[in-house]
């Protein structure tokens, strides 16, 4: 049957190969949208499980580095914490502004202090690591690399507390670049440093002391981190316990607007894709309702010619998929290329996610839209009065 | 014996409006092995009566049986499996699925009928070859000639074996000679004991049957004993 589909299609060659580009065209929309709609939510918590810590404890109220504010009588809760069975590793972070000058001028840049022995937050990819107790390194990011133009090896000045009337630092403190990283939640081309914590407590002055902006937990097991993020909501009540999950949830709903967005157009992908194949095929009926009359006439069955017709609607819808495919991969690549370039968002998070099982829930989907779109015609052709038709076609 | 039969039959429809009476009670029986010509002129109703007995239309009234089975007891279904298995029709226009080969056309009443390929396709050889058309099996019907188009499309009218085979107007898109071939063909089908139905205005052709219905604004005129 698939054949004759095919050998059909190929009777009206040019027709046959705009629709298929429009249905290729169709396709790929909705590919994207498929994988915008669930990509970016699955982007984000890969990204967030990326190094395997699956809590994260922020200050009530507020999502990690959500707002400046901190945690307070940190080293308490972390030996707290590091005393939980169920605990394997503790990573705190407190994030600010610090300065480094460049000749005359200062740069502004994120300064990460971290915990070298635990930290999910960053790569090293040229120099090495800070060490456990290191007080007087300093990672870069390539970006903030090239604004203060250091190498791993340089020492610069980095400054803290900057008074913004008088441009005079409270906190002056030379240290030495002992790698260049990359920082997973970064945006693209953000200046980021890192030095150990309590090297950015003291920069950032008695407002940092003993504190993190934000801590990370990482659980023996995977299976119990919602019950233990659980049990530390319950045993921190003046404290934000997130697990993985539970942000993936807020950052959905922060972010409905692209899956609805997403659902339009690709409705919309699938409304156009029904109105091409179904007006391409009531055309091809209108054309060979003869040919039908006579089939009828030597006894084809009406479900053959339904079928028949659904199967050059499938066909005409599959090499469109097949097409619409590779046209939506490579406008995913491009689109999202652009999208991850927006400040503010991580350079890792990725919106469009092309996971095997959107792929085929796209095929899925215009396969039955190819079916749907040819009933239609189908029902047409098999209904054709065969005599009438014949008669017609006579004159 | 009779292999068809119809009784009284009317067939009656409105267009644009005005009632036309194609058949005004039609009757004849058909004899198996018979060379059966309808002839008259054009619009008096004979194209209508090959349709009420091949099965391809209904009559408003009376009845059409072929081998003892009234066709109007049978649903859609049961009626598309007589035209598969037990009628074999030839068109004017021949109506060839330009799509596929001469063979592949002839093979897809068989493959209908769920024949299996390898029997089919044996089969469909078979009948080009007693068509004359052996060596345009594999060439598309729209590389066939007018002539060869009507023996592709005889072959695909015989495939299933019918006892009954219906003609509309079988020559008349061709010229003379090729139309010529055709006569030649159903002559070679009638004396293989085929039961034929032509329908014609072409009195030539007429002449070729062993035995001829005159037809007239809807009626029989002459030539069939409708007790026989």
């Amino acid at each position: 049957m698939m054949p004759l589909a095919l050998r059909n299609l190929a009777r009206r060659p040019l027709r046959s190969v705009l629709a298929v580009g429009g249905i290729a065209v169709a396709s790929a929309m909705l590919l994207d949208m498929v994988m915008l709609s669930g990509g970016i939510e699955r982007s984000f918590e890969r990204m967030l499980l990326g190094r395997g810590y699956q809590i994260r404890l922020s200050p009530k109220g507020t999502l990690p580095f959500d707002t400046e504010a901190s945690l307070s009588g940190v080293s308490r809760l972390l030996e707290r914490l590091k005393r939980d069975p169920d605990i394997a590793a503790v990573a705190p972070v407190l994030g600010g502004s610090i300065y480094a000058h460049v000749g005359d001028s200062l740069v502004t840049l994120f300064g990460y202090g971290i915990d070298p022995t635990a930290q999910p937050l960053y790569e090293v990819e040229a120099g090495r690591d800070l060490g456990a107790a290191d007080t007087s390194g300093i990672l870069l990011s390539r970006a903030s690399a090239r604004a203060i133009s250091a190498l791993p090896g340089d020492t610069i000045r980095v400054l803290g507390r900057l008074d913004p009337q008088i441009g005079a630092a409270a906190v002056k403190r030379p240290l030495v670049v002992r790698g260049l990283v990359r920082w997973l939640y970064d945006y693209q081309d953000q200046r980021s440093v890192g030095v150990t914590l309590s090297v950015m407590q003291r920069l950032a002055g008695p407002a940092g002391a003993d504190r993190a902006s934000l801590v990370i937990v990482k659980v023996r097991n995977d299976s119990v981190a919602p019950t233990v993020a659980g049990r530390l909501r319950a045993e921190l009540p003046r404290i934000e316990v997130n697990s993985v999950a539970q942000l993936v949830a807020h950052f959905r709903e922060r972010l409905v607007y692209f899956r609805q967005l997403s659902y339009i157009l690709g409705t919309v992908s699938l409304i156009v894709t029904v109105l091409l194949v179904a007006t391409l095929l009531t055309i091809t009926v209108s054309e060979r309702l003869g040919e039908i009359a006579t089939l009828r006439a030597i006894g084809v069955s009406r479900a053959r010619i339904v079928h028949q017709m659904l199967a050059e609607g499938l066909a005409l819808t599959g090499i469109g998929a097949v097409l619409g495919v590779a046209l939506g991969l490579a406008a995913a690549r491009y689109l999202d290329a652009i999208l991850r370039s927006f400040p503010g968002l991580p350079a890792a998070l990725s919106f469009f996610v092309a996971e095997p099982r959107a792929i085929w829930t796209a095929v899925a989907v215009l396969a039955l839209t190819g079916i749907v779109a040819g009933a239609y015609p189908a029902w047409i052709a098999s209904r054709a009065p065969i005599a009438v038709t014949l008669r017609a076609e006579a004159t | 014996m009779s292999l068809l039969r119809a009784h009284g039959v009317r067939k009656d429809y409105r267009l644009e409006g005005e009632p036309i009476h194609a058949l005004r009670g039609v009757s004849l029986s058909i004899d198996r092995g018979e060379y059966l010509a309808i002839a008259g002129p054009s619009g008096c109703g004979k194209s209508t009566l090959l349709h009420i007995l091949g099965g391809i239309d209904t009559p408003s009234a009376g009845a059409v049986e072929l081998d003892g089975v009234d066709l109007s007891k049978l649903t859609d279904r049961e009626l598309t499996r007589l035209r598969l298995t037990r009628v074999g029709f030839v068109f004017q226009r021949f109506h060839l699925l330009p799509v596929l080969t001469a063979g592949e056309n002839v093979e897809l009443p068989m493959a209908e009928a769920g024949l299996a390929a390898p029997a089919r396709r044996a089969r469909a050889r078979q009948l080009l070859e007693y068509v004359g058309l052996a060596h345009r099996e594999q060439h598309r019907a729209t590389q066939l000639s007018g002539g060869e188009m009507q023996r592709v499309a005889i072959a695909r009218a015989l495939a299933n074996q019918p006892p009954l085979v219906l003609a509309d107007e079988p020559t008349g898109e061709l010229d003379v000679v090729t139309g010529r071939q055709i006569l030649d063909l159903f002559q070679k089908l009638h004396t293989d004991g085929t039961t034929l139905v032509v329908v014609t205005h072409d009195d030539r052709l007429a002449a070729e049957a062993g035995r001829v219905a005159h037809m007239l604004d809807g009626r029989i005129v002459n030539g069939v004993d409708p007790s026989r």
